[in-house]
């Protein structure tokens, strides 16, 4: 027990900071349940979709997608690699999606009547689909990461029956999850005329599943380095430059799906005279694409801790989070004129769930065995994992 | 109207002038785009483009207060077109039913004629004597004989130049009077009058005189952009004149067609609430010696015929005024039942004939100068609705008590606390009667076509609210009752009123009275010779009134609305039929018949309501046939004689047609006119025999037509409380922008109604002033800013609405510029505003004293 | 049957009587949230809002001799193929067969406003000031069409003075509108039915004397907006199967190809 919980030195004053956050945020929350969202965000009938959406939906959703990669990568092409960050991508992702669900519980309407959803079913609506795949992979994601908890406890019998189904379980997720991925890409397809047709195509779904799955690795890196640099626990280098190649190679496709599209739809020339929304389409392609892309095969990079890091964030903040956001509120003009910025009470949720989940995530670093972990190769004792290095 | 309103879908060119039909009379426009579909062109002359503008063929933009400018120049090319083409009107028409070849007073003078200045002959200590604008001979006109030869065949240069050709004719005949005065109107002189450019008039004046065709009709809808001036009666006056020339008075699909201001307001005119008149248009009594007694009063209303010339195919003018008698006699049995006539004569109360102007504006400033103890106003808000609001609200305070009968808390009611005064300072009492509204009552409601629509209670009305007929039996048995008991100065007239009604009288008891009874046994029905009316029994034709107190009329136009029912009423409309005095009756303004019956269903629907007189339809109707009684227009026939007798509308005049009548009985058409026939020169306003241009009292221009600024006969008032005179001239250097007035649809006179309404609230909170672009951009406004309009008489605040529906126009060489804004706003009432009449100034129409709220001058700055 | 509304814009005259005859119908209290709007030349509201589910557009285009004061009466249109009703997670927004109205019930809604962005007119609006807020738009007077057997038109339908709107069968709406742009003289109208055939038709249909797009009307293709969604829905069951099938497929691969390599490296160790 001891071993597991590092005592810091010196004043805790990232775990102040983040509940400072998480506090703001609950009270905000009251407000909002209190007295109505008009009474504390900017979202308006020309803008009904607003910060959550584009963020802790949209965002959210996709830069947990280092759950499914990492899974199918480590369990499905069996890339043993990467095993010492499989279980840090399965919390993250976790997490992302808790806090996605949460997220989604303050900006719906009226979230007591979320269960609604399950009696009256609309098929044909892309939204439906993403509302039970989300609930359905946040419990796919929970039992993926219960042998983690099942180690802690000691509970030798349930982890056997997870580790039994582990593999149907891996392959449902990575179904569902890769399934709403081109669903949240889906719902877009309904704004023919609204989304920008710099963005506009028939294809977004592929579009997203293409860019989620190369976000996947980035957000290891990401992440991987961070927690690295808070807890200490090391992570191989050569982990980090496979990952940047797995991402570099998925964004070279989605770049050429990208241009294709736009030949296909002639719609070239847009990209020079459709002012100002071609700057937005440069600085996401070019800082968010194709730097990455370069970035992630400069040797150079590659061996650089901070390089590596560097490019995994151009990718996840202006290839896909800014495209995203783009999509979902920037250039999704529903009304023309309406303008929008969210409010500093929908930034303190966001915000505020955000710091909540680092919590989380710390207390579960320290809690359970997550990092650098081979405990289900003791469980499954299948495989000797040679190239795995043990935990720091 | 002389028409009415499904009428307007007949004409084949409809122009709207001084008219925002649109907006503020919307179901209208139903009947204006029926005629668009029918091919008509429609044609909007305002000041500014407005929602009536975006459904016309040709809109004209016009300086507000110059259509008779614009008016005149349609005369002169009207007269030169008709002179050279005569094949293209109805030169019969103006032949016979219009004074064109009668011959005025040698001793007449024209405005433009030397050493005039801009005034008729006749103008001396301050008013016209109008004896030289009368006929050479009264009593039987005489005529410009080549006129009267068909297709002017004895004129024989017509179709030389203009100056020789005109110069044939007789200086004094009407038709060279209209030319003579009306040739410095041409089109380069009105262009720079109004700043319409040449092009437009030449365009719109060719239009609309097509409609001079024989079978063609022209309608003119006006409204109060042509009446609120100095010269707002010239105005009309100018719209008559184009429209005798046309030959369309009396025609389907013509006429002069005041679209009134309110609801009505045709009703409140009929029944006299205008100082001038007694209950159908008949002429109040005044102190002059003339109208001391009852004869005397009588014979000096009552009309004269001028028999025609005997070059015309009609000799009898009819002269229907000749009547008045018999409708004075029985209004005065109708009110005093149980006093004899002569008697009853000195109850009417006498005002000054001169001196003093009673009128809305004359009143407020009697009251400022506290010469008015008590005011007593129903539905009506002086504080907000009349000239000069700042000063009426000031003259107010100098009242010792006011009543006032409404639906909802007004200005007027709240002037003793409005913001800026300290209530404590006014010693004013004000009661507040709560009024029902008009779902709330049973009543008619006159419209502007003349219909007397009746109208039954829909809701009861709230708390004590009751209808002011009620308000006003209850008051009267309250006063009478004082009277008897103690006396007063000349009880007479109150006591012995004969208005013995319940508390919660019904209208239709009113409405008998107002139609009027046979009171004895001996009032023969001239139209069953032989017969005689009942005892009690209603009278169904004015004519039958009498001059002996045998009948009583509380207002003869209403004389055949509540009739005895005939046999077709009986069955057609049993549940309308009631029993007055035990004889089976019927109140035609209950009727609701939707078929129209009339010829080729010219829109005439007899049988939905009644409207005077005699549910004729459309008055002077006569004039829609030639002399052998066959209509003009065989398509939208008004009347057509069938051999026998007359089909289609209730003929005006009646007797056969022209032709087909013996001496002495071929009745002209214009029978309200002494002469039967219309009149394109006229002499019974005040301020000219025929229209003039003169200028606004506030201008941005000298007059460019003669040295006469301004109407000579205007009402310039002066509104003076406790020594300020409010009502204060504005010059063009300090006040640079020609200012007017309108409504909208959204609100509804001084915006009690419908400021309190939230539905309507919410489209229009706030007072606003329209501006054009080019304005807007050199005063750094942009739409929505708040903006301050200053005029002489006060200032107010606004919201800026920036359009392109105001545009500079080219005045004399000048761009001047036109902004305009509604009065419905007031510190009353849910959603409040400044209020537009604080900018107006308090000077009226020389005849009617209506103000001239359509064109001043003001200014304009950010707020 | 459907019904359809036929706008005329030559015939309306800006009087806004639907205006109020809806919120009449509706009961909608009055709107004192919204800032007066200016727009167009004229006070006035510019915006559905969940108290007013219809307004009067205005608009002046062009200047001098050739200014038009253009209206345009905005309000759901009531489309054949509704982004809404696809959008919609519950189904709470749905396209009735008998009369065309897209209605809204709101004990199937749970607030996430996605048929406020799938809306290509950017009518459906929402009560964002109340704490149990629903969605608020134009019924197309469906509890007064239940009626029609009676002849009731929706309320601003029967409200018009001039007649500029009709209601009827949607199909003989199409046939009169261009019955009467063919009849007109040349530049009356348009020669455009806006509604006849964008984003697959829609209830609410006009013709007009100024293009729709000058009264900020959008510019839409023919195609629904349902289309891509419902294909890409449509594609989701083959999706999940083939991803299911290739990921089953890479797994027993891999985990073969790791056995014969461990198998190999056993007999080489052994």
């Amino acid at each position: 027990m001891k071993e597991m919980i590092e005592r810091k030195k010196g004043f805790p004053w990232g775990t102040l900071i983040l509940s400072v956050l998480a506090f703001l945020c609950a009270g905000v929350l009251v407000q909002r349940y209190v007295f109505g969202l008009g009474a504390m965000t900017n979202m308006s009938d020309g803008r009904g979709w607003g910060l959550w959406i584009s963020f802790d939906l949209y965002c959210g959703v996709a830069l947990a997608a280092g759950g499914f990669t990492l899974a199918a990568l480590v369990h499905i092409f069996n890339m043993e690699k990467y095993h010492p960050v499989v279980r840090p991508a399965i919390l993250t992702a976790f997490l992302g999606y808790l806090l996605v669900v949460l997220a989604l519980l303050v900006d719906l309407g009226q979230p007591w009547y979320i269960w609604r959803m399950i009696f009256n079913p609309n098929i044909h609506s892309p939204l439906y689909e993403v509302g039970w795949c989300v609930m359905l992979y946040t419990a796919v994601l929970a039992l993926e990461l219960s042998p983690a908890v099942f180690e802690r406890l000691h509970w030798r019998i349930p982890l056997k029956i997870i580790g039994f189904i582990q593999i149907p379980l891996i392959i449902a997720g990575i179904v569902i999850s890769t399934g709403h991925q081109n669903s949240l890409g889906s719902m877009l397809l309904i704004m023919t005329h609204s989304i920008d047709p710099l963005w506009y195509t028939p294809i977004i779904p592929a579009l997203f599943f293409v860019s989620a799955m190369a976000v996947g690795p980035a957000m290891v890196i990401f992440e991987g380095t961070l927690s690295g640099a808070v807890f200490g626990h090391k992570i191989s280098q050569e982990v980090f430059t496979g990952l940047g190649r797995i991402t570099s190679g998925i964004l070279a496709v989605y770049l050429i799906m990208r241009l294709a599209d736009l030949a296909v739809a002639g719609q070239f020339d847009m990209l020079f005279n459709r002012y100002p929304q071609n700057i937005y389409w440069w600085i996401e392609i070019l800082g968010g694409v194709v730097l990455p892309i370069i970035l992630f095969n400069i040797p150079k990079v590659q061996q650089s801790k901070k390089g590596m890091f560097v490019a995994a964030l151009l990718y996840i903040i202006l290839g896909l989070s800014f495209n995203r956001f783009i999509m979902s509120s920037i250039w999704l003009v529903i009304r023309p004129g309406y303008t929008y910025f969210p409010s500093w009470q929908e930034f303190a949720v966001s915000i505020g769930l955000v710091a909540w989940a680092l919590m989380m995530f710390q207390i579960a670093m320290r809690l359970l065995p997550i990092a650098g972990h081979h405990g289900e190769e003791e469980a499954k004792s299948e495989h000797a994992a040679p190239e795995a290095t043990p935990a720091a | 109207m002389t028409n009415h309103w499904i009428d307007i879908r007949n004409a084949d060119c409809v122009l709207i002038i001084g008219s925002n039909a649109a907006e503020n009379h919307p179901i209208c426009m139903k009947y204006v785009l029926e005629a668009q579909d029918r091919g008509a062109k429609v044609i909007h002359v305002d000041p500014r483009y407005s929602r009536t503008s975006s459904k016309a063929d040709v809109f004209v933009r016009i300086r507000t207060g110059t259509d008779i400018a614009f008016m005149g120049g349609m005369i002169l090319h009207i007269l030169n077109d008709m002179r050279l083409n005569p094949g293209n009107y109805n030169l019969e028409y103006v032949q016979h039913y219009t004074n064109a070849a009668y011959i005025v007073n040698d001793g007449v003078k024209l405005p433009g004629d030397t050493d005039q200045n801009g005034l008729f002959s006749g103008w001396a200590d301050g008013k016209y004597d109008t004896a030289t604008w009368k006929y050479a001979n009264t009593a039987a006109a005489t005529a410009e004989a080549k006129l009267l030869t068909p297709n002017w065949e004895g004129w024989t240069n017509r179709a030389a130049d203009e100056n020789t050709a005109w110069g044939e004719l007789n200086n004094n005949c009407v038709l060279k009077l209209l030319w003579r005065n009306y040739k410095r109107y041409d089109k380069a002189a009105v262009s720079k009058i109004t700043g319409i450019p040449v092009d437009k008039l030449e365009a719109v004046y060719a239009e609309y005189a097509k409609t001079g065709a024989k079978g063609k009709a022209g309608t003119i809808m006006y409204a109060m952009g042509a009446t609120q001036h100095t010269y707002g009666s010239q105005n009309i006056r100018a719209y008559s004149l184009v429209q005798l020339l046309l030959g369309n008075m009396g025609v389907a699909g013509g006429g002069i067609n005041a679209l009134r201001g309110t609801s009505n307001v045709q009703g409140s005119t009929d029944q006299a609430l205008l100082e001038q008149y007694l209950p159908g248009y008949l002429k109040t009594t005044t102190d002059t010696d003339a109208h001391q007694t009852l004869a005397g009063y009588v014979a000096n209303i009552t009309p004269a015929a001028t028999n025609p010339p005997g070059e015309l195919g009609g000799d009898n003018p009819v002269n229907w005024w000749k009547n008045t008698p018999k409708y004075v006699h029985s209004l005065l049995k109708a009110w005093w039942p149980n006093v004899a006539l002569a008697d009853s004569f000195n109850y009417l109360p006498k005002k000054k004939a001169s001196g003093v102007n009673y009128t809305h504006m004359g009143l407020i400033q009697a009251i400022g100068e506290g010469k008015i103890e008590g005011l007593w106003i129903w539905g009506q808000n002086p504080a907000a609705g009349g000239p000069t609001s700042l000063g009426a609200r000031d003259a107010l305070k100098k009242l010792k008590w006011m009543v006032a009968s409404d639906i909802w808390f007004n200005e007027t009611h709240t002037f003793w606390k409005r913001p800026g005064v300290t209530s404590g300072d006014i010693q004013t009492e004000v009661f507040l009667l709560p009024a029902a509204g008009s779902f709330e009552k049973e009543g008619s409601v006159s419209n502007s076509g003349r219909w007397v629509q009746w109208r039954y209670r829909a809701v009861e009305p709230p708390g004590e609210a009751i209808p002011d007929l009620d308000m006003m039996i209850r008051l009267f048995k309250r006063i009478r009752e004082l009277y008897v008991k103690e006396g007063g100065t000349f009880a007479d007239p109150i006591v012995n009123l004969g208005w013995e009604y319940s508390d919660e009288e019904e209208a239709d008891v009113i409405a008998r009275e107002m139609n009027g009874y046979a009171l004895t046994a001996d009032v023969p029905k001239s139209g069953s010779p032989g017969t005689f009316y009942e005892v009690g029994e209603l009278i169904d034709w004015f004519n039958d009134l009498q001059t002996d107190g045998r009948t009583s009329s509380g207002n003869w136009l209403h004389c055949g609305q509540y009739t005895k029912a005939g046999e077709a009423d009986l069955q057609n409309y049993p549940e309308l039929i009631t029993s007055p005095n035990g004889i089976k009756s019927i109140n035609k303004a209950r009727k609701r018949n939707t078929v129209d019956s009339s010829p080729n269903q010219v829109g005439l629907y007899p049988n939905w309501s009644w409207c005077w007189p005699r549910n004729r339809r459309i008055i002077y109707n006569r004039a829609a046939v030639d002399l052998d009684g066959n209509p003009w227009d065989a398509e939208h026939p008004v009347l057509a004689w069938n051999g026998t007798t007359w089909v289609g509308d209730v003929v005006d005049g009646g007797g056969n047609p022209i032709n087909l009548a013996a001496d002495g009985a071929k009745n002209l058409p214009f029978i309200m006119n002494v002469e039967g026939v219309g009149k394109l020169w006229g002499y019974g306003l005040k301020d000219g025999p025929i229209p003039e241009v003169y200028e606004p009292w506030e201008s941005p221009i000298s007059n460019l037509m003669t040295a006469q600024q301004n109407d000579p006969a205007a009402y310039i008032g002066s509104l003076v409380v406790d020594g300020t005179d409010w009502n204060q001239r504005g010059t063009v250097e300090e006040f640079p922008y020609v200012a007017t007035t309108y409504r909208c649809t959204e609100h509804w006179q001084t915006g009690i109604m419908t400021r309190n309404l939230p539905w309507l609230a919410e489209l229009m909170p706030d007072m606003y002033v329209e501006l054009g672009e080019d304005l807007a951009a050199d005063l750094g406004i942009a739409s929505g800013d708040t903006v301050k309009v200053r005029s002489a008489r006060g200032e107010i605040q606004a919201l800026a609405v920036v359009t392109k529906r105001f545009q500079a126009i080219t005045v004399d060489g000048k761009a001047i510029h036109q902004v305009g804004f509604p009065w419905h706003w007031g510190y009353a009432g849910r959603v409040t505003g400044d209020s537009g009449n604080v900018l107006t100034p308090h000077v009226g129409d020389a005849n009617t004293s209506i103000p001239e709220s359509k064109s001043f001058l003001c200014k304009v700055e950010k707020a | 049957m459907a019904y359809g509304v036929l706008y005329d814009g030559t015939r309306c005259i800006g009087c806004r009587s639907c205006s109020v005859a809806c919120k009449s119908w509706n009961k909608n209290p009055a709107d004192t949230d919204k800032e007066t709007s200016v727009e167009g030349g004229i006070e006035g509201k510019a915006v559905v809002s969940d108290k007013t589910f219809t307004f009067m557009r205005f608009r002046e285009i062009g200047d001098g001799d050739d200014l038009k004061w253009a209206f345009g009466k905005v309000q759901c249109m009531h489309c054949l193929k509704p982004g809404c009703e696809t959008a919609c997670i519950v189904g709470a927004l749905h396209r009735k067969k008998a009369t065309g109205a897209v209605t809204y019930d709101k004990q199937k809604c749970i607030g996430c406003r996605y048929c406020m962005v799938a809306c290509p007119f950017g009518i459906p609006t929402y009560q964002w000031e109340e704490r149990m807020p629903w969605i608020r738009k134009c019924t197309f007077c469906s509890d007064r069409l239940n009626e029609a057997e009676n002849g009731m038109a929706p309320a601003c339908v029967t409200a018009c003075p001039t007649h500029a709107m009709e209601f009827g069968d949607r199909d003989e709406l199409i046939e009169k509108a261009w019955a009467r742009i063919n009849a007109a003289p040349e530049g009356k109208y348009v020669r455009h039915v806006y509604g006849e055939k964008e984003v697959g038709g829609t209830a609410w249909m006009y013709i007009s004397p100024v293009d729709m797009t000058e009264l900020d009307f959008p510019w839409l293709s023919e195609e629904p907006v349902t289309k891509n969604a419902r294909t890409a829905m449509g594609l989701l069951p083959y999706y999940a199967t083939g991803m299911l099938a290739l990921m089953a497929g890479i797994y027993f691969i891999t985990k073969r190809k790791q056995k014969i390599a461990a198998g190999k490296h056993e007999e080489k160790k052994g």
